[in-house]
């Protein structure tokens, strides 16, 4: 049975007041391209549901719906009636998730790892740095990585998106 | 008011031939834009952002910061990027106790964010300067139909993008006039191009696709023109992938807005890069000779 975890409902309206707003129209769901592909098993109404009831378990472990088919396109943002910032809420569950060690996709944290190790999401390879040359592009010089490695450090970035796996 | 570019990494790492259309374009048009100073990834607003908010709000600031140092404003070649670098922007210039936050971690590295840069997607520059294109087009692009995707994050969330319409916008369809060719309406314009679900559901990110493409080719368009590099990835490397799964036949040439323009500008095709294409825009070249 699903438990209603009213320090998660608080944690999240904590973050994102808009939640209160919501008085489970559905237009966010009828503008969400990926509702319509996936014919509703995506369901942006449903997880601003789950998040206003503080159904925890079912968002952040089941999660169903799954937070992480959210194309963050802000159709539900714009189209939404009563200004819920349903991205952005969608943004701090998935934060959460992060954080609790439930598993996350992959491509996220092959990403993550780039920006750790190099400052950026992608590198320059030797093929492009010649095709740069080849089109008369400047030489670009990107962050120094100890900058980036301290900053990291200080929002304890690894440790948050367990990086080497664990909770 | 004077600019840098900030690049990002997918255009830079992986596109390079659209950043040559940009800086060609902005110099035939006559605006002078610096380069970024060392940046970081901006960092991705459907990725680092998702996991962890802190630290997109700390690396997002320290490009900012580079900014303000060289006291230039951020023309920004991405939409991505042009989303995180506003939203940690609005939320630093709202948020006192969130800037003392950020600023105590940005004194390890020496900085301090102030709140005193502007930032523009290229595109909007480009807008801005709207009349001075339409006057220095030397070969107009007659008759070429062209399906503007105009995508997500160059638009929304509007409240803190403050820029064009967010549900009808038409920026990028009066670029795709100015420069002679004939902007289409098709039925899923305003739609996402399904490329950040990579990340977690191929098979959706496809099906985005497949649908903006059908929309596309029922309203009759030669070729399909963007302002955002993920965007440009989704239509230029993933149509093959359709029609390898679909049996479908989608062979729409993809354009940086900036290619389009560079073109009708006078541009050189060679210089631009554009053989560095997936899918081959030699009919289009033919079509506008």
């Amino acid at each position: 049975m699903q438990m209603v975890d009213f320090e998660f409902r608080n944690e999240i309206i904590k973050e994102d007041f808009s939640l209160n707003y919501c008085y489970q129209c559905g237009t966010c769901s009828s503008a969400c391209p990926v509702a319509f592909i996936t014919s509703g098993e995506y369901n942006p109404r449903k997880i601003i549901e789950e998040s206003l009831l503080g159904l925890k378990e079912l968002l952040i472990k089941d999660q169903k719906p799954n937070v992480w088919l959210c194309c963050t396109c802000q159709m539900c943002v714009e189209e939404c009636p009563q200004n819920v910032f349903l991205t952005e809420i969608f943004e701090k569950i998935k934060n959460k998730i992060v954080q609790l060690g439930e598993p996350y996709p992959e491509a996220f944290k092959v990403q993550a790892k780039a920006v750790i190790e190099n400052a950026l999401a992608i590198s320059l390879t030797p093929p492009i740095t010649r095709r740069r040359e080849q089109l008369g592009l400047p030489r670009i010089e990107f962050a120094d990585i100890n900058e980036i490695k301290k900053l990291l450090g200080a929002t304890e970035f690894e440790k948050k998106i367990k990086l080497n796996g664990g909770k | 008011m004077s600019y840098n570019y900030f690049l990002g990494c997918v255009i830079p790492g992986r596109l390079p031939f659209l950043e040559a259309s940009v800086r060609k374009a902005f110099d035939k048009i006559g605006v002078n834009v610096g380069d970024q100073a060392k940046c970081s990834c901006c960092p991705d607003p459907t990725g680092a952002a998702q996991l962890d908010h802190e630290s997109f709000l700390v690396l997002g600031a320290r490009n900012l910061c580079l900014f303000e140092e060289s006291n230039n404003n951020v023309l920004s070649l991405c939409s991505g990027c042009t989303e995180t670098l506003k939203t940690v922007k609005f939320i630093l210039d709202k948020d006192k106790e969130k800037k003392k936050d950020i600023n105590s971690k940005l004194k390890l590295v020496g900085k301090n964010y102030k709140g005193n840069v502007e930032i523009k997607h290229f595109a909007q520059v480009l807008y801005e300067n709207l009349e001075k294109i339409k006057e220095k087009v030397k070969k107009p692009l007659k008759d070429l139909k062209v399906a503007g995707h105009p995508g997500c994050h160059y638009l929304r969330p509007s409240e803190i993008m403050n820029w064009d319409d967010p549900l009808n916008p038409e920026t990028l369809d009066r670029l795709i006039e100015a420069i002679g060719a004939d902007p289409i309406d098709y039925s899923l314009k305003n739609d996402c191009c399904g490329n950040p679900l990579e990340k977690s559901d191929k098979d959706i990110s496809l099906s985005m696709l497949e649908s903006k493409l059908q929309s596309m080719k029922e309203a009759g368009a030669d070729c399909i023109t963007v302002v955002c590099p993920a965007c440009y990835q989704q239509f230029d490397f993933n149509q093959r992938e359709i029609n390898k799964k679909k049996n479908t036949d989608y062979n729409f040439p993809v354009f940086y807005i900036t290619e389009l323009i560079a073109v009708a500008l006078g541009i050189d095709t060679e210089e631009l890069g554009l053989n560095f294409h997936r899918i081959k825009v030699s009919n289009i070249l033919e079509k506008i000779a």
